[in-house]
């Protein structure tokens, strides 16, 4: 096989207009005729709401205000259809977007937000996912705050901890994680030459903004476009829907271009973040230090609405007995809903979190057994053959034992009997 | 409305600019110049750097009439008649530009650097790029890059 990629080095073909500074995104178009918007964003975590725009409406260069009155279908998000596309009665976290204001310019934008009445009545939020999952909790949306309940049953953990040497129990946390891609949310928005109502943004996901922004429409898919510029980094952050349908809408009734580009403070608070998880672990061992019981629950706050919790989930479930062969497993993975910014996919999707858990665990293993960090490893994981928790066969090639022996190789890790 | 006279990239430009105006919005609104990027428009990020009479400056901090009868570069006057400055060219070859945010920002960063200094340590370019920050590419070829164009 002739390989023309792999294993070369191949000049990127963006790179050129990058380095010159040609390359576009979306905020670097300019259209003739265009017209600047801006969202209203909740400032209050969970509330009843009233809007009224009469007042900022008024002010000399506002176009249009829009809210929920103005969205035929009043709804999107890539699994659950949980998002309003304005807030049309309550609010579920800081930073819900309630409306958008078309003007001639920024400054009238702001002059226009500045000048949107928003009454919050404020009800009880929940902030703490295990608060959350209780019955008596505030309800984020319907009657449960749970979305997702992933379970792994393989093997029997009561046998397996009974025939365990060592048990080590421990809960830990990761916290919430911004993805900060350099370049913030930013969007333009005009009527094609064929008529379809275009939006040039910068996205992951072209073909699912295109299917929400119809949906939300009421359009049929073939009179929108959608169109993916230079992306400024996105790592996750640019899954979720943020100014797509705001820009459709507005360009629709208006027939004029529109343009927004989100602050850093607004990007901050308008896009998902990495899943805070809470994974608490229960870790047996025989003598020897191989592996004989996992029992794990993960936690995960998904804040005020879905986003790829079930996915997520479902991978830190799949996930959490790491690359380790263990005969017995138990293990629930629960994603929650609380007022807190929502969350979503960020690089590893709910892969990253779970080693914090299952090392710290092999580690503390090890050190209880008298065992050095490597070896008890080596006893335990993955080869050709192995079966996970989920009862996959491991049939490829696997070739982990060799990547961590070269690790201590290269690091010199002293082994702990030679250490001591 | 104040007026300025100022040098962009060798050209002269008279213009008549709000007193709230900043560097950037000249550049970009005014003049074109979108190479010129916005990533936090508070001198966190340096993506908005430009090199204004030698130094380098975030052009979110620096106001419009601040700039008056300077000279400023920005990644647009880099590159002469269909070539390359060697930094650019590094940057490609290096494979140091992923999604480019913060690219023009840092070349011009690194060109500062250059200017003054033609034959940084790795720990002098680190510095000199210090205040630019990149999400993608890990800092690593960005070195790399700004060492092989440092002989050029
Ligand atoms: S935009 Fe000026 S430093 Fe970030
Ligand atoms: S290449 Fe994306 S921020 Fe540097």
């Amino acid at each position: 096989m002739r390989l023309d990629v792999v294993g070369k080095n191949i000049l990127r073909v963006d790179a050129l207009s990058k380095v010159t500074g040609k390359a576009l995104y979306p905020e670097d178009i300019y259209m003739e005729n265009m017209l600047y918007g801006k969202t209203l964003r909740s400032k209050v975590p969970h509330a009843y709401i009233r809007v009224d725009t009469s007042k900022a409406e008024r002010i000399d260069g506002v176009i249009k205000i829009f809210t929920h009155k103005d969205v035929p279908k009043n709804e999107y998000g890539v699994v659950l259809k949980d998002h309003e596309v304005f807030c049309s009665q309550k609010v579920r976290r800081i930073g819900d977007p309630i409306a958008f204001v078309v003007a001639k310019d920024l400054k009238t934008c702001h002059l226009a937000l500045e000048n949107i009445r928003v009454e919050y009545e404020e009800i009880e939020g929940v902030f703490d996912p295990i608060e959350a999952m209780k019955d008596d909790a505030p309800k984020v949306h319907g009657d449960s705050n749970i979305i997702y309940h992933f379970k792994i049953r393989k093997g029997d953990i009561k046998e397996g901890f009974k025939n365990s040497h060592v048990i080590v129990e421990n809960t830990y946390k990761t916290h919430m994680v911004d993805h900060a891609f350099l370049q913030p949310e930013s969007g333009v928005s005009f009527i094609d030459e064929e008529g379809r109502i275009t939006v040039i943004v910068a996205t992951q996901y072209p073909h699912y903004d295109r299917e929400e922004i119809a949906s939300a429409l009421n359009m049929p898919e073939e009179s929108v476009r959608v169109i993916n510029a230079n992306v400024g980094g996105a790592f996750g952050g640019r899954e979720d829907i943020s100014l797509q349908i705001h820009l459709a809408l507005a360009t629709k009734e208006l027939n004029r271009p529109v343009k927004t580009v989100y602050s850093r403070e607004e990007s901050f608070i308008a896009h998902a973040k990495r899943h805070p998880m809470i994974m608490k672990y229960k870790t047996g061992a025989d003598r020897d230090g191989k592996l004989l019981a996992l029992e794990a629950e993960i936690i995960g706050d998904s804040g005020a609405y879905a986003s790829w919790a079930m996915n997520v989930l479902r991978k830190s479930g799949v996930h959490a007995s790491g690359p380790y062969e263990i005969p017995n497993v138990k293990v629930d993975s629960i994603a929650v809903y609380t007022n807190n910014p929502f969350t979503g996919a960020m690089r590893g999707f709910g892969a990253t979190q779970v080693p914090i858990a299952y090392e710290q665990q092999m580690d503390i293993l090890a050190e209880k057994l008298g065992l050095d960090p490597i070896s008890i490893r080596l006893k335990n994981m993955f080869r050709k053959g192995s079966v996970t928790a989920t009862g996959q066969v491991l049939t490829e090639s696997v070739p982990l034992q060799e990547c961590l022996e070269r690790v201590v190789e290269r690091m010199d890790f002293p082994r702990r009997e030679e250490a001591y | 409305m104040v007026k300025i006279d100022l040098l962009v990239n060798g050209k002269k430009h008279s213009l008549e600019v709000e007193e709230d105006m900043r560097l950037i919005d000249l550049l970009r609104e005014k003049l074109g110049l979108t190479g010129v990027k916005e990533g936090c428009s508070e001198g966190e990020c340096g993506a908005c750097t430009v090199i204004m009479d030698g130094e380098v400056v975030n052009s979110c901090l620096v106001m419009a009439f601040q700039a008056h009868e300077s000279n400023i570069i920005t990644i647009e006057g880099l590159d002469g008649e269909g070539s390359l400055h060697p930094l650019q060219q590094a940057f490609i070859d290096a494979g140091a530009v992923q999604c480019g945010y913060c690219t023009p920002g840092m070349i011009l960063s690194a060109k500062a650097l250059l200017d003054k200094n033609p034959n940084p340590t790795e720990e002098e370019i680190r510095e000199g790029i210090s205040g630019n920050l990149c999400r993608c590419t890990g800092y690593n070829k960005i070195v790399e890059a700004i060492n092989r164009a440092k002989g050029v």
